[in-house]
């Protein structure tokens, strides 16, 4: 197996708040790994650190074996990394982001969303463009929805689009933050599905949800994450099943409140 | 009071004032031709994320749209010259001044606009690996001009109006030459209400054509900003 990507001591303030405090995260290409913990515990935060939309207050980040940044010995025997904005930018170019909120550009049909990052920020040909548009909306399932706008698409549709839209930049991490939160009920397994088929084909992921049940299934590691650090990390069912920690297990009774008995029919 | 309205005498001289009135869309026309694109860079710089851009580009702004436009007017055309030697004609002080004036209205508009784009859509342009120039020019700036139109075309009509002003350094725009027309007739009250038909005439159109415009945005649930 090979590391795409690896954190090591990441540190990230906001001001005077610390918000991770020492995270060390090592994925393997091909996993699947889910966030948990309570609001505010960072994990959006890390994400963030991760295609650096974020800059990391200390530590390190490699991705695909290239750390990111510069290393540079301080006076104080500290170590501090140089990021060049040229730099990050072609580290956002191929971490793919969806967003809780789907952030689809409303002046562009789907098509256009899709094709965007290809065209502008790849320089791709147009045709070239217009099938990687065509390949990763069908991907996604929305191959009759390509010249409607958003503003006419459901949430799980637009959802999808953004999923297409960071798939057209062929991304080697994806990163899914809360990408069904915003969404009716009804609309949420459409887009689990979606990103389930990523997993099935050997993205690489790092998925923020609040849906165990999703994250039980899809996981190939769960890291819990409290108050800045990962407070427990393993196998779906080391984590969800058989935690060892007192928070996480208030954690996952507070999400489990309502379990419903398994269904009668078949 | 039995007062005889004579509108003979104002369209004997009615050539006078259609030139008065081109010569004023010229002032407005040209004022809108530099202070649109000057606008817009000053909004950008306004923008920047350096205090050392932004804050003096503020200043800058500030200092026109807190200054009376014939203030502005009469320092270009009577007061730099004295400082450079240079005499410049009532034409190119009218349009320098207007152009200049204009140009902070405007970037307060486009800046307004600019600033009115969610968060998330910068979010999702840098997450796609675009920079700063090109999330604005792709991303925000295309929603932003939607929503910036009803208040820029606000703008214009008020531009073509305060460049009245322009008459007071004898430049001969349509209220100049109303003013010429009804001091040598004896006719004011004929002259001023012809005049005022005449701009009422122009501007009203775009008045309310900003209006539909406002309207048809609103419907597609577009805000607008002003
Ligand atoms: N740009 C920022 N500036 C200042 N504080 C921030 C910023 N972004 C996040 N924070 C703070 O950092 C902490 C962690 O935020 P983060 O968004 O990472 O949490 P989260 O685990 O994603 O929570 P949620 O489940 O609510 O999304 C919070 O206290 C938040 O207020
Ligand atoms: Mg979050």
């Amino acid at each position: 197996m090979t590391e795409l990507l690896k954190i090591e001591n990441l540190n990230k303030s906001f001001g005077a708040l610390e918000v991770l405090k020492g995270i060390d995260l090592t994925v393997e290409k091909g996993e699947t790994v889910v966030i948990l913990g309570s609001s505010g515990s960072g994990k959006s935060t890390l994400l963030r650190c991760v295609n650096f939309m974020e800059i990391p207050t200390s530590g390190r980040i490699a991705i695909a074996g290239k750390p990111v940044g510069t290393e540079r010995s301080r006076a104080s025997g500290r170590i501090q990394v140089d990021y060049r904005e040229s730099e990050l930018i072609g580290i956002r170019a191929t971490v793919g982001m969806v967003f809780q909120h789907f952030n689809l550009f409303p002046h562009m049909t789907a098509f256009g969303n899709v094709m965007e990052g290809p065209r502008t920020v790849l320089k791709l040909p147009r045709g070239e463009c217009e099938a990687r548009a065509e390949t990763y909306l069908s991907k996604v399932g929305l191959a009759d929805k390509m010249h409607s706008y958003p503003a006419h698409l459901s949430g799980g549709q637009q959802q999808r689009v953004a999923i297409a839209r960071a798939l057209a930049m062929e991304p080697q991490l994806m990163l899914f933050d809360e990408a069904t939160s915003a969404l009716d009920p009804e609309l949420v397994g459409e887009v689990l599905q979606t990103i389930r088929s990523l997993a099935d084909e050997g993205m690489t992921m790092l998925i923020v949800t609040h849906e165990l049940g999703f994250a039980y299934s899809v996981a190939s590691k769960v890291l819990f994450l409290s108050d800045g650090v990962i407070l427990e990390q393993g196998a779906p069912d080391d984590v969800l099943v058989r935690p060892k920690q007192q928070r996480t297990r208030d954690f996952l009774r507070g999400h489990a409140t309502y379990k419903l008995p398994d269904l009668a029919i078949t | 009071m039995g007062y005889e309205w004579d509108f003979g005498v104002v369209f004997r001289d009615f050539d006078l004032l259609l030139l008065g009135l081109v010569n004023t869309l010229k002032v407005t026309g040209l004022a809108l031709l530099f202070g649109v694109p000057l606008g817009l860079i000053l909004a950008l710089l306004r923008l920047s994320r350096h205090g050392v851009i932004r804050i003096p580009v503020g200043i800058v702004i500030e200092f026109l749209r807190s200054t009376p436009p014939l203030v502005q007017l009469f320092w270009l055309f009577f007061a730099l010259p004295i400082l450079t030697g240079i005499n410049i004609t009532p034409f190119i002080a009218s349009v320098v001044t207007f152009s200049f004036q204009s140009s902070a209205f405007f970037a307060e508009v486009f800046r307004g606009g600019i600033v009115s784009i969610e968060k998330g859509q910068w979010e999702a342009a840098k997450a796609i690996g675009m920079d700063r120039g090109q999330s604005m020019r792709r991303v925000i700036l295309p929603q932003a001009v939607k929503r910036m139109i009803p208040a820029f075309l606000e703008r214009v009509i008020e531009l073509m109006k305060t460049t009245t002003l322009v008459a007071t350094v004898s430049y001969a725009d349509l209220l100049y030459e109303a003013n010429t027309i009804a001091q040598a007739t004896f006719r004011p009250l004929e002259v001023f209400t012809v005049a005022a038909a005449m701009y009422f005439a122009v501007l009203f159109p775009v008045s309310l054509f900003v209006r539909r415009l406002e309207r048809r945005l609103g419907r597609t649930g577009e805000g607008t900003v002003h």
